[in-house]
């Protein structure tokens, strides 16, 4: 790959030199620190120098005069963090979202939860906070107290205006069969076709970033946790590794691969949940129910390893929690052989099936150049063609050591998303016998410091649904001052939104589940 | 006397109460059939294997609290879902079940096409239903049963000409008699595209747009509870009693078979009953085996092979009728 | 008949699932309910798309400002028998999201609960035994023991084990909001 040798340090550096401060290995590759404007430029360059940059996320801060911003920025082979600030009292910030249009959500969190104005970003209202949110208060401040905040009245119900005419409004959500999760789209269709889409999020809005704040390193383990109930492990270890960052310790060998055997179990049962799920939402409930059974070992394999069926809470600063006996290693070997041997039965389902053909090709194609601009991320943007995978760009824990295939299909459609997750529950199982095979000796855990130095680390890491990003500020103390999270759903949510239009109404359900939607993790 | 005979026959044997408890029971194979199929074991508790599942959902439907939304059309939506499975009890009353049918022994000329005609309305009821309640998720469910039923019903009628054609009569009642070789064997094509299209017209799987849950919610019954829901649940279950009915005595040679001893109604009765399972059971396989197709699909299908299909199995019908059945069989 | 009604009641419980705002992990043991290995069909047991049809709402999550007053709604919506069960530690009583600013808190905070079950999530079995439990007390023998419960409105979850607390079987006047379209 060509694109593997760009230096966007130096470039940035040769180019903006006199008017930016870079500081070399802070939170990614580099900072840089901007003043008022600049970020635009770095990012006009970074855009010039690699038409792979996409914005991760952009961190708000509470820096008491000031509100700090992070604009943490991934490009084809370096991960970059700019920084910028702008005065409390009037916190206005031009947008990037028409140079990199990814962005856009990011940004209106950040305006909703923070109080920044983003100038040049069209929205308006609340993103994530209720409706009834008072004005001019914003829970991340660090002045605002969590449980002092009065909401303002619920407007009176008024009448509801028929619909006429052929455009029809459907709301999907927020108690809907296709969603499990609480989340409101309103669709709007021409006959049987999608000409709007119009997404209100935060119904799943639970302030864990806020509320993490006010709970110590350990008990903020678990806390993160269940931000979301599938992809647990993932958080656990995104808050883990970046409080470890923080610390600078090193786990031990043994607990880097019972790491990734415990991450790769829950991309196992995350990926058999979204292509059961997936039959139910197309009407072919056999599918779901076959995928559902198969499963239940997987679940009872979480709960050998870690005592409990759905949150394993194995990670811990230092290690992981419980070691594998011995005793137990061929029982796993033998559960992941049996759905091994069951998945030649499932791969042709998907790729030979035709009603599920006719159901998911060519279904919420999204081309790879879109992927690129709106930042896709995991599955979704390999099934288009965009080969990012954390584990093999910036391999963390043990999986640098260890071989396995990155998946990429080339439709970007329905069809190719769930084949990719398809095949990766193969390669999750390669990755669990060769981890097991090769099962380091030595202690699982080491005694980390219980006090967290001043610092801030980033840390990225490839849940099932795609890479997820978390930013820890701490301040010496026993809590950590911000934690930011941002999950792969509220990266990918941008294609459903795009690829939606235009495609007929019975295609919504399909088309939101190739993402592996996840609102608990999207809205925290 | 004779009053009495057809007052049982109507309300009881093998009218009313006989088919109620025949949906009833269809209901609970099918539901037992999709279970297994899918690993499962389906209901279990509510009588011997679960048997009685189906009463108890109906028992339950009836006693629960009936709303009625305040933006519905009150009458439409109060009449339309009772009326529908009227229409349809009246259309399978014209089946010949025990030999002969419910109202007249014999059937008359024509009654093939009355009884579509029903079934026809019913699905216009439930249509109407659909759209009384003033649900867009139920609104948009009765756009789709009607333009489903519309496109079908063509097809449909054409299908069940080519047993009419064999059998030289347009009564259900003389089709199903004159049949020594089952028709499933003169004019197997027939029977294969007759079970599909009303695998469509009873919107089962792979056709099953209307109630699509993942787009639809509950369909047209949403905005539906208590007694309502109860009757259109039971148009839809009468429904598949009505289409497997209509397959058994169009191409398995209806209620007929061997008669060992005793009364031949019972035996006739009994015949019925296993060909109208063996029926539920290849279609609830196809149900289950198959993912929903996308309204467009769907009609794509109907107009562009289904809707031939039936022209050209017609046609064929016709030839085979006119120059050949009479040198093999007849 | 009031024995049939009843039974008919016992057997055949629909219920509507709401997540008003959990982290997905009970969600998960809820549809694992109803695959092959727990197989809730077996009793009768229906997931329904609509909450017209629904005669248990499983609630799941603590309730956040944004759906505390769609849930009310969805029970408004919901016909007469009707029960409410409260699944996870969040949803019994705001869980480890207690006191968070965007959070109100347990089930029992917006409406009615008939039972409780705690766990973190529960496991599908506690779910199961949850929900059979409170259809088995609605059977006569304990009827006639019955001393006319309102449902509780600030009961505190057991830890223990599920808790069922029957409400008044006989159906409540129609409250007006019950009148309004499903419409979101």
């Amino acid at each position: 790959m060509s694109n593997s040798k760009i230096d966007i340090v130096s470039i940035v550096e040769s180019k903006l030199k006199d008017k930016v401060q870079i500081q070399l290995g802070q939170l990614g590759n580099a900072a840089v620190n901007t003043s008022n404007g600049l970020h635009r430029d770095v990012v006009k360059v970074m855009l010039e120098a690699d038409e792979k940059t996409a914005i991760v996320a952009i961190t708000g801060l509470d820096l008491g005069a000031n509100l700090g911003l992070l604009y943490h920025l991934r490009t084809s082979n370096a991960f970059i963090t700019i920084r910028a600030e702008v005065p409390k009292d009037n916190p206005k910030i031009q947008t990037i979202v028409d140079l990199i249009p990814g962005a856009a959500f990011s940004e209106l969190e950040v305006a909703d939860l923070l109080g920044v104005v983003f100038e040049g970003n069209p929205s308006s209202g609340h993103f994530l906070l209720s409706e009834q949110w008072p004005e001019g208060i914003f829970p991340l401040r660090k002045d605002v107290k969590a449980n002092e905040v009065k909401l303002n009245p619920p407007p009176p119900e008024g009448a509801r205006t028929p619909e006429i005419g052929r455009q029809v409004k459907i709301i999907i959500g927020p108690q809907h069969p296709a969603l499990l999760e609480p989340e409101k789209f309103a669709v709007t269709v021409d006959g049987e076709i999608v000409t709007k889409v119009e997404p209100r999020l935060g119904y799943v809005h639970r302030g864990i970033e806020k509320a993490s704040e006010s709970r110590t390193y350990l008990q903020d383990v678990y806390l993160v946790e269940r931000i979301c109930g599938i992809c647990n492990a993932c958080h656990a270890y995104g808050f883990v590794g970046t409080v470890e960052k923080i610390l600078k310790t090193d786990v031990p060998p043994r607990a880097k691969y019972l790491r990734v055997v415990t991450l790769e179990l829950n991309r196992l049962h995350s990926h058999l949940l979204t292509l059961g799920h997936a039959g139910l939402e197309i009407g072919y409930e056999t599918l779901f129910q076959y995928f559902w059974r198969d499963r239940e070992p997987i679940m009872d394999l979480i709960e050998l390893t870690s005592g409990n069926r759905v949150y394993s809470s194995l990670m811990t600063v230092g290690g992981v929690r419980r070691d594998i006996r011995d005793t137990d290693i061929p029982r796993i070997k033998t559960t992941l052989e049996e759905l091994r041997k069951k998945l030649p039965f499932y791969r042709q389902i998907y790729t030979n099936e035709a009603s599920i053909k006719a159901r998911m090709q060519n279904v919420g194609v999204l081309s790879r150049s879109d992927a690129i601009k709106l930042g896709m991320v995991g599955p979704v943007a390999r099934a288009s063609g965009y080969d990012i995978d954390v584990r093999k760009d910036e391999p963390y824990e043990a999986y640098g050591e260890i071989p396995f295939k990155e998946i990429v299909y080339t439709e970007g459609d329905t069809w190719a998303r769930m084949n990719v997750r398809m095949d990766e529950v193969e390669e999750s199982i390669n990755i669990i016998d060769y981890a097991l095979d090769h099962l380091p000796t030595g202690p699982f855990r080491i005694d980390a410091p219980r006090n967290v130095p001043i610092g801030e680390a980033v840390c990225r890491l490839e849940a099932p649904r795609g890479e997820l990003f978390y930013y820890i500020k701490s301040n010496g103390t026993a809590n950590p001052d911000r934690v930011k999270v941002r999950t792969p759903t509220f990266a990918n949510l941008p294609s459903f939104l795009k690829t939606a239009i235009g495609e007929s109404i019975a295609d919504v359900p399909p088309n939101f589940v190739s993402l592996d939607p996840c609102f608990s993790c999207t809205d925290r | 006397m004779i009053d009495f005979t057809l007052i049982f026959r109507i309300l009881v044997f093998p009218g009313f109460t006989f088919i109620l408890l025949l949906t009833l029971f269809c209901d609970w194979v099918e539901r037992k059939i999709e279970a297994r199929i899918q690993n499962r074991v389906g209901p279990l508790v509510a009588g011997p294997a679960g048997i009685l599942q189906p009463l108890a959902d109906l028992i339950k439907l009836l006693t629960k609290e009936d709303i009625e939304p305040r933006d519905a059309k009150k009458t439409v939506f109060k009449i339309a879902p009772i009326l529908a499975f009227a229409f349809m009890v009246f259309a399978l009353c014209f089946v010949p079940i025990d030999g002969a049918s419910v109202l007249s022994t014999t059937g008359f000329n024509g009654d093939l096409i009355v009884i579509l005609t029903f079934s026809t309305i019913a699905s216009f009821l439930l249509f109407l239903s659909g759209w009384a309640s003033c649900n867009p998720y139920g609104t948009i469910s009765s756009a789709r049963v009607l333009t489903q039923f519309l496109g079908y019903d063509i097809p449909l009628f054409l299908f069940a000409l080519t047993p009419a054609f064999i059998a030289g009569t347009l009564s259900i009642f003389k089709i199903a008699s004159i049949q020594t070789i089952p028709f499933i064997i003169l004019a197997p094509w027939a029977f294969v595209l007759f079970i599909i299209t009303m695998q469509a017209e009873l919107e089962k799987d792979p056709f099953d747009v209307p109630d699509a849950e993942s787009e639809l919610v509950g369909g047209l019954e949403t905005e539906f509870t208590g007694a309502k829901l109860a009757f259109l649940h039971l148009t839809r279950d009468v429904q598949i009693v009505f289409g497997s009915a209509l397959v058994v005595e169009l191409f398995l040679g209806g209620p007929y078979g061997p008669v060992f001893f005793g009364l031949p109604a019972f035996w006739y009765t009994l015949w019925f009953v296993l060909k109208l399972l063996a029926v539920v059971v290849l279609t609830e396989y196809i149900t289950t085996l198959f993912a929903r197709l996308r309204i467009d699909q769907v009609l794509s299908a109907n107009w562009k092979i289904v809707l031939p299909a039936s022209i050209l199995s017609l046609m064929l019908t016709v030839a085979l009728v006119t120059w050949v059945y009479p040198l093999v069989v007849l | 008949m009031t024995n049939t009604t009843t039974w008919a009641r016992v057997k055949s419980p629909w219920v509507l699932h709401f997540n008003s705002g959990a982290c997905n992990g009970c969600d998960i043991e809820i549809v694992a309910l109803l695959t092959p290995k727990y197989d809730v069909e077996r009793f009768g047991v229906k997931l329904e798309p609509s909450p017209r049809h629904a005669d248990v709402l499983l609630v799941t999550g603590c309730v956040t400002q944004q759906c505390a007053e769609r849930l009310k709604r969805i029970y408004d919506q919901m016909p007469q028998p009707k029960f409410v069960v409260a699944i996870g530690a969040c949803a019994c009583s705001g869980g480890v999201f207690d006191g968070n600013y965007n959070v109100v808190g347990g089930v029992d905070k917006v409406i009615p609960v008939t039972a409780y079950i705690p766990g973190c999530p529960p496991r599908p079995e506690a779910i199961l035994d949850g929900v059979v439990k409170l259809l088995n007390a609605l059977n006569p023998p304990k009827q006639k023991k019955q001393k006319q419960l309102e449902p509780p409105k600030e009961t505190k979850p057991v830890v223990s084990e599920p808790e069922v607390i029957v409400p008044s079987q006989e159906a409540k006047p129609v409250i007006e909001e019950t009148k309004t379209n499903v419409k979101q």
